[in-house]
């Protein structure tokens, strides 16, 4: 790493001269030289090598700072202008970044100033951003930021292609995986208009297939309902989505309500609340509906009674 | 040098999980119910893979029911006294060097700590601490606003909201309200609005999503400096946020449900009275499907693990729904439960996550707030603004005592009615 000087920067205080102020933190004298340092570069606007240099320094050990991260943006926009290669300047900028990335799992500024960095780029890629996301993923598959992060990487570069393969690999490492599933409804939402016959029944299949693998699992009885919503009218429903969904819920409809003690286990109560939420839509299965909505709360849901009550309410 | 060394472990200890022992193939094996405890009367789960979300769960699961085993003779009961010596000593020390991680988030702090002393009891945040907190927050904007982090700072929308927030529960002591540049934080709003209909968190390099949303919001009714123009696009761009399982995500682009992201758009719904423009239904059955059956609070996504802050980001959406006349829709019996018996430990004052976490200022406050709204029930006039939400002890439920607290904003209603109707009577709207 290269040394700067800068002696010739007097630091500012970062302290305040309050009386009992609350909350002071004691920071140590290290942090106040940077900080104060840094307040001095900022009230100049230097943008310059060493100010970039000081900035790495600080984002090192205080990574929520988004006032420095405001700064080396303005820094890296300034020399990136004076650089021979722009190109070359902000892929060794994004360089920097995967490195604070992968060091900084839980940070929100990285992603932003991710997004302010392509934007400025003459010609990003997503190829180039694809193995940060897909380190980042592996060690906490259900990070948030990245999974955002990644679906505006889509809509930025309009590219969609390797997203359907993606999200299946995570649910088959993690079938709960619950932001995979979500990844996954982003895909078809965006290939809406282009899907086809062959598609829609195999993707079908491929929620059926892990339904069937885990009944209790409310990642793919959501997604399966929010998929038919999204290609059908809530009474145009496959019969055979209808059909299969039944096979979870043993005969507990055609059995007395009586205490939970006497009723059966089913393998799903979301199967039982995806049919209720099915049959509660036609008046002619409005029965079945409240019955549904019934045994959840009384047996296979009941911490949600109150929820369940509130749709009875509202089927009668 | 100790910094470079354990960056080096850390990084050493990424490499290993994440490119080494993470990707492991799905093991097909049913898991027997005694591996959690059958006497426990957990729900039997018929077919179940093992995998990574499974395992965690099954280890908090172990904790939680033990501490209801344990402890199912006794009445669980808020340790007020306990949890004020924590918030009093963070007011009256100064805070160690590891706390430099919330350098940038000052203002959270106050109002985390301000806030949970406030709602446990209205006389606990006493008129020295108010005006110790009003020579902070100026000393952070000298010209009153908008707020950054810390002194020297960028102005941003979560430390301007954590401040207008601290401010509200100062109560206009020495006529501090008075000094809030009204005029510079909307004009400041403005610039920060996006062609979307969301808001920067900060110029110019700043997230943009839900959460930067409620903080306008919020900010601009205390202050009442609400216009078309500000609100403009919002309600398009937090529609959009709606995902197909009911809740919100960051941002409009089918992002997953959150509760923390689905509180941000609730309210703000809310603010614009504007419920009935999403799926209520769906977002009914997203948060009270957020309540786990066997650890009785909420999580925060599908197939997460509980954790005490949702007990407000969930449970206040709820409460929102529940006072608009929606209906009520989760276990708030269940919910206390949780926050008193597992948020609470004897050796430690404050609140936190989940058994086996350490207590903070955040968990604390967001804890204290969730068991304000289990213990009460909402209600508002239809259309009503939400600075009018009323709110009543539930009869059925035990009481801790608390103050009674506004859903929408996070702050006891007293302070939230009187801040509004300071800024509706005596200044008029800057555009």
């Amino acid at each position: 790493m290269e040394e700067y000087d800068y002696s010739d920067v007097k630091p500012l205080p970062i302290e305040t001269d309050l009386q009992d102020e609350l909350c002071r933190i004691m920071y140590t004298e290290d942090y106040k030289r940077l900080m104060g340092l840094a307040r001095a570069l900022i009230s100049l606007n230097e943008l310059s090598p060493r100010a970039l240099q000081l900035t790495a320094e600080i984002i090192d050990v205080a990574p929520a700072f988004y006032t420095i991260w405001n700064y080396r943006f303005n820094i890296v926009r300034h020399m990136m202008s004076e650089s021979e290669d722009t190109v070359l300047y902000l892929n060794k900028e994004l360089d920097w970044l995967d490195e604070v990335t992968l060091n900084n799992p839980k940070n929100y500024q990285i992603w932003s100033y991710r997004q302010s960095l392509l934007k400025l780029h003459p010609s990003p890629s997503f190829k180039r951003e694809l193995p940060i996301l897909k380190l980042m993923i592996d060690d906490d598959s259900k990070n948030y930021h990245v999974w955002s992060y990644r679906k505006w990487c889509c809509l930025f570069f309009s590219d969609f292609q390797h997203e359907l393969a993606y999200a299946s690999d995570l649910i088959e490492t993690d079938i709960y995986n619950n932001s995979a599933w979500t990844h996954r409804m982003f895909y078809w939402v965006n290939a809406k208009d282009v899907i086809s016959k062959v598609e829609l029944a195999d993707e079908l299949q491929f929620i059926m297939d892990k339904i069937q693998l885990v009944p209790q699992n409310i990642s793919p009885w959501t997604y399966l309902r929010g998929f038919q919503e999204l290609f059908h009218d809530r009474l145009q429903w496959d019969s055979k989505v209808v059909d299969f969904a039944t096979t979870f819920i043993g005969d507990v409809l055609s059995l007395p309500i009586g205490s939970p003690e006497d009723l059966p286990e089913i393998e799903s109560s979301y199967a039982l609340e995806f049919l209720a939420y099915h049959w509660g839509a036609d008046p002619c299965t409005r029965d079945n509906a409240v019955k549904a909505y019934s045994l959840l709360a009384i047996k296979y849901d009941p911490i949600r009674k109150n929820l369940w009550h509130h749709k009875i309410n509202n089927l009668n | 040098m100790r910094q470079r060394v354990g960056r080096s472990i850390a990084r050493a200890k990424f490499i290993n999980t994440a490119l080494l022992g993470r990707k492991r193939p799905v093991m097909e094996r049913v898991v027997d119910i005694a591996h959690v405890d059958s006497s426990k009367a957990i729900q039997p789960l018929m077919k179940e893979l093992e995998t990574d979300t499974t395992e965690a769960r099954y280890k908090v699961l172990q904790s939680v029911l033990e501490i209801y085993d344990d402890e199912k003779n006794i009445e669980p009961a808020l340790t007020k006294e306990f949890h004020k010596m924590y918030l009093d000593v963070a007011f009256e020390i100064s805070l160690p060097p590891q706390m430099t991680a919330l350098d940038a988030s000052q203002p959270w702090m106050l109002y985390w700590i301000a806030n949970s002393l406030k709602v446990m009891d209205r006389d606990w945040l006493s008129d020295d601490t108010k005006r110790k907190i009003v020579d902070k927050l100026f000393t952070i904007s000298p010209s009153g606003g908008p707020f950054g982090g810390g002194p020297g700072q960028l102005s941003h929308l979560a430390s301007t909201y954590a401040a207008i927030n601290a401010l509200s529960l100062c109560d206009n002591i020495d006529g501090c309200w008075d000094r809030i540049d009204r005029k510079g934080i909307y004009q400041w709003l403005i610039s920060l609005k996006e062609p979307n209909g969301g808001f920067k968190t900060c110029l110019e390099v700043g997230e943009v999503d839900t959460r930067g949303i409620y903080c306008a919001l919020s900010i601009a009714t205390l202050l009442n400096i609400l216009t078309e123009e500000l609100t403009e696009g919002v309600l398009n761009y937090l529609k959009n946020c709606q995902n197909y399982e009911g809740g919100f995500g960051s941002c409009p682009h089918v992002d997953e449900a959150h509760g923390g992201y689905t509180f941000c758009a609730t309210a703000s719904l809310a603010i614009l009275r504007s419920m009935d423009q999403i799926n209520v239904e769906k977002l009914l059955e997203w948060s009270s499907a957020r309540q786990l059956q066997e650890e009785r609070g909420f999580c925060g996504r599908s197939n997460k693990l509980v954790d005490g802050c949702y007990s407000f980001w969930v449970g206040g959406s709820a409460a929102i729904l529940e006072a608009f006349g929606y209906g009520q829709c989760f276990s708030k019996h269940a919910l206390r439960d949780y926050i008193l018996y597992c948020c609470q430990e004897k050796e430690q004052p404050g609140l936190r996550d989940k058994p086996g976490a350490h207590s903070d200022f955040y968990h604390t406050n967001y804890c204290l707030l969730g068991l304000a709204v289990a213990e009460s029930s909402y209600s508002c006039t239809p259309n009503d603004s939400p600075h009018n939400i009323k709110c009543t002890p539930d009869r059925l439920i035990g009481s801790s005592k608390l103050t009674d607290v506004n859903p929408v904003y996070g702050l006891p209603i007293e302070n939230v009615r009187k801040i509004i109707h300071y800024f509706k009577s005596n200044l008029s709207s800057p555009s």
